[in-house]
């Protein structure tokens, strides 16, 4: 069963753990700019959001790579890359609505998330349940229970308003 | 890696579900969800709320008692200051 | 690697800046944060100096295991001769400041001399500069990170600051990071004030090499595991610290009406659960899980609809308990009003209580503060005077001077009613019950502070082979324990043992919630001793890294002895062996300390120590910590 990694913006606690297991596992080191994930922060009104790469299905990255070093792997529903391919235009970097990839001037390539070859270490780390890494047809299971409780809530409320 | 250290050995004496009486420090286990709870060993009650479903904690005494003391003390500051 | 960060000495009267690498046996003597600054303190300060004065030093440190796979490693330290006590000034504050700091190349700031105008230090891969600080000069603590930010047309600058209090040179005024992450305790924030130094930013994308990288990453997971499975963890990352002040004020072991009593009954509109009902929300420092931080948005009044986190336990008691108030209000408003203003809740809060009893007693009248009607209970006296002393205003003038320089000015024996050790009021905590809590507070390095070594799993009345497991390991003791709070019996070390925790973990960077303060089962030594290998390479075994925290311990006694602290400088206010407990569960009711058994406690507390019945370290007690030729000057 395919899977896919599911961001809660609600539940994050902006403490960028993820930022540093990423680049920990990918590079070897505590640098945020090597890792493939950023908490965007707007600090002085407590908002924090997970940003990361959403493997999109058309992937926009896939499209402008002029050497079809991105691809897709259908298998992991992830857009892969070879590096043997790349040679570091940045396009895809352009591309990206999401501002999702970017590039490791340590190493000198561009950098997004490949899902940690089927085990992001990201959503093992997370347990505030900001990320999660699921089934893809339960991706919206939780959300969708939580907001329908909230309605349940209002119509209970509602119907105990108008009925006495 | 895998030696245990003593925070982890202290560990698995973790009681879930449960906390220790305030009063005579017995660990007591108030039924899920209960809103107050008399100690069955000093008889003490307590005011009990839960952070999480299966995690019981005291949120205060029930205060009548509390009060008439205080209330005394404070009296008792005045007098003594006439 | 984690251990070539640098060291760079900033001269604000000259604008010299160098910059040296740390030797690594200077590293294994003191690791970093508190421990180095503490030695950078003692060789850099010479003795009986003005704390305001520019011969002062401020150092501004980030620990060891910071920005690394430790959990919670997020811990910055601010040293300096403290302008409030007079004796060591430290504060250790979480947030996002000190990775970023390391991240820019640095752990360690010596910064010296005063500017002649405001300025901000802007520290950038490897570079500093002090760059020029007027637009930031009188702003709050949120104001002044946004402008830095907008200057430097970077959103992720991280910034610490001092605000409005610490420009007027209150002298418990705080350093700041972030909306509310405070570094308090002993008037850092006056220090960088009387610099001109409003603020700190930093930016960094320099590589933390971690030295075992996959070993570190299945560590810190399991390690977070135990940290999240804790009981403890779980009710704070639900409540908040705030469960804190619930759990104590239920016993009856806090200061109400400043010390006149030990519960605030009655108080369902204040506790957890209550305040809980503001909050929108968890946050929390870098790299934790147990997000402690509550976010709320003020609901009603002159700051209606202000977002703000925490409010914290210590918060509770400075705007609650101590003035004896019970509006959640209040309490929501005064955690904003000094994260704003940079001031330290606990000292503002007993400040204010303290005022109140005299105003009580008569000692202060409406004369003295200007029509303000200062009784208990009075919400928005309480208010008004934090606005006051943050801007140094009327009787907000003579309270922004600490209890023993405020004491004297008011007289009439007002020192009688202050609540504080060594001239920094306590918390708002009641140790009457409790030897080992008031032990503590007692002999703590920088004063009557919770935060150098409180015992506080002594409340959970643990068994006795549970507290011998902790207390026992990594240098054997098998001295008397007792699981009863009230006792006297064992505490001393239990106290000596928890300085040792503290300082250790200080040096290293990690959050006190992460050990054994409020958990028993909590990492301490020995999982430091395995997170220092996986991350830095260095070995060290858990008996290592407590030397190091002993080493560090003496040379903090020896700076205070040096400007003069002698043995009458441990003790508590008369209050608590006078005036006993009226209210609480029965256990606590009508407790004083005993003023024998106390002393008795605080000979066994220094023969732990190896300090001689002075207080003082014996010479083979430096010789074995290889510190009995300080200073020495290698840094």
């Amino acid at each position: 069963m395919q899977k896919m990694l599911v961001v809660d913006y609600e539940k994050c606690t902006g403490c960028r753990l993820c930022e540093l297991v990423c680049a920990v596992k990918h590079e070897g080191v505590s640098n945020p700019l090597r890792a493939r994930i950023h908490i965007v922060k707007w600090e002085m009104k407590g908002i924090m959001v997970p940003m990361i790469c959403n493997q999109c299905e058309s992937a926009p990255c896939i499209s402008v790579c002029p050497t079809n070093a991105r691809t897709r792997d259908e298998e992991q529903r992830k857009v892969n890359v070879d590096y043997d391919k790349c040679i570091g235009c940045k396009m895809c970097i352009v591309a990206c609505p999401f501002g999702a990839v970017s590039f490791d001037p340590f190493a000198s390539r561009i950098i997004s998330c490949d899902l940690c070859d089927g085990d992001p270490r990201c959503a093992d780390f997370c347990e505030t349940g900001a990320l999660r890494y699921v089934e893809a047809s339960q991706s919206n299971k939780q959300r969708q229970r939580e907001a329908a409780e909230k309605l349940y809530e209002s119509m209970r409320k509602f119907t105990a308003a108008y009925t006495g | 890696m895998n030696q245990e250290t003593t925070s982890e050995s202290i560990a698995k004496g973790r009681t879930l579900g449960a906390f220790r009486c305030l009063n005579c420090f017995v660990r007591i286990s108030p039924p899920k969800g209960a809103t107050t709870y008399k100690c069955p060993h000093c008889g003490f009650e307590w005011r009990v709320s839960w952070p999480l479903p299966d995690l019981p904690r005291i949120r205060g005494p029930v205060w009548e008692v509390n009060r008439r003391l205080a209330e005394e003390a404070i009296a008792k500051k005045k007098k003594g200051k006439k | 690697m984690a251990l070539n960060r640098k060291i760079a000495y900033i001269n604000l009267t000259t604008g010299e800046i160098e910059t040296k690498p740390i030797p690594l046996e200077i590293r294994k003597m003191f690791l970093g944060g508190r421990g180095l600054d503490m030695y950078l303190m003692y060789n850099h300060i010479k003795p009986g100096i003005d704390p305001l004065g520019p011969d002062n030093v401020a150092l501004v440190s980030a620990g060891l295991l910071v920005g690394t796979l430790a959990s919670a490693s997020a811990r910055t330290h601010v040293a300096g001769k403290s302008p409030l006590t007079g004796f060591v000034g430290s504060t250790n504050m979480g947030g996002f400041f000190a990775p970023e700091m390391r991240w820019a190349g640095f752990d360690h700031l010596v910064i010296k001399g005063k500017a002649e105008k405001p300025v901000y230090l802007w520290i950038h891969n490897g570079e500093i500069e002090i760059r020029d600080g007027s637009s930031i000069w009188g702003k709050t603590v949120q104001e002044t990170q946004e402008i830095i930010r907008e200057e430097l047309g970077d959103s992720d600058v991280k910034i610490l600051t001092i605000g409005i209090a610490g420009e007027n040179l209150v002298r418990y005024a705080n350093v700041m990071t972030e909306l509310k992450n405070a570094g308090g305790r002993s008037g850092m924030g006056a220090l960088l004030g009387s610099k001109n130094l409003k603020a700190i930013a930093a930016r960094g994308t320099m590589d933390i090499k971690i030295a075992h990288p996959s070993e570190a990453l299945e560590y810190n997971r399991k390690i977070i595991r135990q940290i999240t499975s804790a009981k403890v963890s779980q009710t704070q990352g639900r409540l908040g610290t705030n469960f804190i002040w619930g759990a104590t004020n239920t016993q009856g072991l806090v200061r109400v009406r400043n010390f006149q009593l030990n519960q605030l009954e009655d108080s369902d509109d204040i506790e957890p659960e209550k305040l809980d009902e503001f909050n929108i929300g968890m946050t929390g420092c870098f790299g934790c899980q147990v997000h402690c931080r509550g976010k709320y948005i003020i609901p009603s009044g002159p700051y209606a609809g202000v977002y703000a986190e925490g409010p914290e336990y210590t918060s509770i008691g400075a705007w609650a308990g101590e003035p004896g108030c019970r509006n959640p209000l209040t309490i929501l408003v005064g955690n904003h009003l000094v994260n704003s203003y940079g001031l330290d809740t606990l000292e503002t809060g007993s400040m204010i209580a303290w005022a109140m009893e005299l105003y009580e007693e008569g000692i202060l009248t409406s004369k003295d503060t200007d029509g303000l009607d200062l009784r208990f209970g009075n919400d928005e006296a309480v208010i008004e005077m934090v606005h006051r002393i943050a801007n140094r205003k009327g009787l907000g003038d003579i309270l922004a001077e600490g209890p023993l320089r405020a004491a004297k000015k008011i007289g009439k024996n007002s020192i009688k009613y202050s609540i504080q050790v060594k001239g920094m009021s306590n918390l708002h905590s009641d140790e009457r019950p409790t030897p080992a809590l008031a032990l503590g507070i007692a002999t703590g390095s920088r004063g009557s502070d919770h935060l150098r070594s409180r015992p506080a799993i002594d409340l959970y009345h643990l068994p006795e082979p549970v507290l011998r497991k902790i207390y026992s390991q990594p240098v054997p003791y098998d001295g008397p324990l007792s699981s009863d709070y009230r006792d006297y019996e064992g505490k001393p070390w239990q106290v000596f043992w928890h300085e040792m925790c503290y300082e250790a973990v200080d040096c290293l960077g990690i959050c006190k919630y992460h050990t054994t303060f409020l958990g028993a089962t909590l990492p301490n030594f020995e999982e430091w001793s395995k997170l220092l290998y996986y991350n830095t390479g260095l070995e060290m075994s858990p008996l290592d890294i407590w030397t190091v925290a002993e080493r560090c311990y003496n040379i903090e006694r020896l700076f205070n002895i040096r400007e003069g602290l002698t043995r009458k400088d441990d003790w508590l206010s008369d209050r608590y062996f006078d005036e006993p407990t009226t209210v609480g569960i029965p256990g606590v009711r009508n407790k004083t300390l005993d003023r024998e058994k106390f002393k008795k406690m605080i000979d066994e507390y220094y023969e732990h120590h190896g300090w001689d019945e002075n207080g003082v370290p014996r010479p083979e007690t430096l010789r074995r910590l290889g510190i009995d030729k300080e200073p020495s000057h290698m840094l």
